[in-house]
């Protein structure tokens, strides 16, 4: 093992006992906190001689001492709606901020609420997933989060509970160099249904690398989405876990639009027959921002099913990469896999690297990836103008219409329809003359 | 309305158009006929803005204005329409908001506001009569899984909504079975007029019983060999293009 540099780890041991100071919480979290900053420091940063950080450059973020974010106040306006009730968590800086938030009445025993505050009430439900993000041992960003996380959200579901009302968790930071760890925990117990929406958001430089878990019990049904409109400043990197028992529905849109640098790391294992997983991506980058996707699906027991579709759209020098894997235990005969990545590049300077991989070890499975890269039809492009349609906007329509298919998944309208218009804003359609 | 002088058009390097004179009058439907790789649909490319084609030589006026100077887009707001031999898949784009914005694009070059929706839903159920077009083909996307009957009578959907001053079809016959001709036949003559002109390419004489030409040329390797009249028509079909004394396919196989 190499040591780490100790200009590197100093600043953080630092933060770490300045954080760790006049903390009031469970000893036993506490022992967590000391065991992941520990193994942060054995880990260190990635660098890029490790396979699956060989396309992230982290130079820009090392060069930044970033800080234990301020307490800041924020009026209510600057965060996102659903335009339909919600049950709603909003953090600054990656405190809970009651003032922002609303929770709704829910079932019995169902559970949604700051991770702090459930700590302290609910301590046995909380506890032992905190210990670890399985998957994500050896990431970094986990460990850090596990040591750092000030909030987050605790949901969890008891059996057969349903809940129609979505969840809206909006995370929001402020800026000036801060580094928030937000930890997200969701538990979907036998048969729970709930509609989740996480938005994340902020002004200025910052760090943001939330980590999130989702358990989905048997037959439980979760749709999740990931709404990353970071500030053009920002870094964000997040790291989500997912675990299905039998006959569960993950259905996780990951929407990436912000950010200077912005990764997710997905790890999703279908530990039941006949889970289902439903994975869909879209990110759009321009200017020099990088995007990543790093998704891992494993199939552990028979008859689980997988989609995957990842798109993005990059123009002027924007950059991205999409690493995924599909992977297939033995035991895991009568797999249905599939996997597609592609890549809209309205520039001759963008750049797209693309890696869809497979490791199938049962025989009797389906499994198919697909990949591609290119630029907008020229010819598709001549039919639009020859009908009249200026070239500007033609090329909108053809972008709009590679796009929206990642958005017509969405079943929440009113979260659809916001995305549409950003989506529009983006290529500066006017999405008014639809019909 | 179209007039055609001395053009001469390279694709890559190669010669294609070598000297095409051909001046069509309002009203008029002319004919082009010629074997594969004469040049054909070069000449409608050309006309409808397509890159890849270098006019080298001679000009095109329609209504007096130089055609060649403007963008494809232009020349539709103008008034100019192209039946494409191969219509274009756009998956992600519905019929109807893609004619929508072709009818509005031309309306704003020619200062109008945008068309009212009531009046957009009229005129686009009573052309979609006029090609036997299933309502359900309006929202799919443009083109996308149709057959090729289905793609052409699109074309001639999409032009009776836009209603043109000048039309050229590209081999709109091509790949249709005898009742999918009459239906674009039926459509094309529903639109000819006083003020509407014509250009109808194609290889067979066939369409031609269906849309009856007032001028047929025939095009062989570049050049305008012979025109004449309707009867021009029936007499290639009879001799066929050997007579021209022209290897078919040269200018194809040479682009």
């Amino acid at each position: 093992m190499t040591a780490v540099a100790p200009l590197f780890s100093d600043p953080y041991r630092q933060r770490f006992a300045a954080f760790m100071t006049n903390r009031r919480e469970p000893d036993a979290v506490a022992r967590l906190r000391h065991s992941a900053f520990e193994r942060f420091t054995t880990l260190g940063l990635p660098t890029r001689e490790q396979e699956s950080w060989r396309l992230t450059d982290l130079n820009a973020l090392q060069a930044i001492a970033f800080q234990r974010p301020a307490e800041a106040a924020l009026d209510a306006g600057v965060l996102p709606t659903l335009e339909t009730p919600t049950h709603r968590l909003a953090f600054v800086n990656g405190r809970f901020a009651p003032k922002l938030s609303r929770l709704h009445e829910l079932p019995d025993q169902a559970l949604v609420a700051s991770l702090g505050q459930a700590l302290l009430t609910h301590p046995e439900r909380v506890e032992p997933y905190l210990e670890r993000l399985p998957g994500l041992e050896n990431h970094p960003f986990a460990a850090l989060n596990t040591a750092f996380w000030e909030d987050g959200v605790l949901v969890d579901l008891p059996r057969g509970v349903v809940i129609d009302t979505p969840i809206h968790l909006v995370f929001y930071a402020t800026g000036g160099d801060s580094a928030v760890h937000p930890r997200l925990l969701l538990v979907l117990e036998e048969g729970a249904q709930a509609t989740v929406v996480v938005e994340y958001r902020g002004a200025g430089r910052y760090l943001n690398a939330p980590m999130t878990e989702l358990q989905l019990d048997t037959g439980a049904v979760l749709h999740y989405h990931k709404i990353q409109e970071e500030s053009p400043q920002a870094f964000h990197f997040g790291g989500i876990r997912v675990r299905q028992g039998r006959d569960s529905q993950a259905h996780l849109h990951l929407l990436s639009f912000g950010g200077q640098l912005a990764r997710t790391d997905l790890q999703a294992l279908l530990d039941g027959e006949g889970a289902h997983c439903n994975l869909s991506g879209l990110t759009l980058v321009r200017d020099t921002q990088f995007g990543a996707i790093h998704v891992r699906v494993e199939h552990a027991q028979p008859h689980g099913t997988s989609a995957q579709i990842f798109k993005s759209v990059l123009d002027d020098k924007a950059h991205t990469v999409f690493d995924g894997m599909i992977h297939v235990r033995q035991h895991a005969q009568k797999t249905d896999a599939r996997q597609a990545n592609r890549n809209l590049l309205l520039s001759k300077q963008a750049h797209a690297n693309a890696n869809p991989r497979l490791e199938i070890l049962a025989d009797d499975v389906k499994c198919g990836h697909g990949s591609s890269t290119g630029f907008l039809d020229p010819d598709a492009e001549f039919y639009l103008r020859a009908r009249g349609i200026p070239v500007a906007q033609a090329r909108a329509l053809l972008v709009h219409a590679f796009a929206n298919d990642s958005l017509n998944r969405i079943r929440l309208t009113s979260l659809r329809e916001r995305l549409a218009c950003v989506l529009a804003d983006h290529l500066a359609l006017d999405i008014m003359e639809k019909i | 309305m179209l007039e055609i002088h001395n053009l001469h058009v390279t694709v890559e390097g190669r010669d294609i158009l070598k000297g095409i004179d051909l001046i069509i009058h309002p009203g008029e439907t002319h004919a082009i006929m010629g074997p594969n790789g004469s040049g054909k649909s070069t000449l409608a490319n050309v006309i409808a803005g397509r890159e890849g084609y270098t006019v080298t030589e001679g000009s095109i006026l329609f209504e007096g204005k130089n055609l060649l100077e403007m963008d494809p887009e232009i020349r539709a707001c103008e008034g100019l329409f192209l039946a494409f031999q191969y219509p274009v898949e756009i998956p992600g784009v519905a019929n109807l908001y893609f004619l929508k914005a072709a009818v509005n694009a031309v309306r704003k070059y020619r200062g109008e506001p945008p068309v009212d929706a009531m009046d957009f839903w009229e005129l686009v159920n009573e052309r979609m009569a006029l090609v036997k077009m299933d309502e359900s083909m309006l929202k799919r996307s443009v083109n996308e899984g149709f057959s090729g009957g289905e793609k052409k009578r699109n074309e001639v959907f999409q032009m009776a909504v836009l209603q043109p001053r000048f039309a050229v079809m590209d081999e709109t016959d091509s790949g249709l079975d005898i009742d999918a001709l009459k239906v674009v036949a039926d459509g094309v003559n529903a639109l000819r007029g006083p003020e509407r002109g014509f250009l109808v390419i194609t290889h067979y004489q066939r369409l031609l019983d269906y849309i009856v030409p007032d001028h047929v040329h025939v095009l062989v390797n570049g050049r305008i060999a012979r025109s004449g009249g309707k009867d021009l028509a029936l007499e290639l079909e009879k001799q066929g293009y050997a007579l021209y004394n022209e290897e078919p396919g040269r200018a194809r196989r040479a682009a």
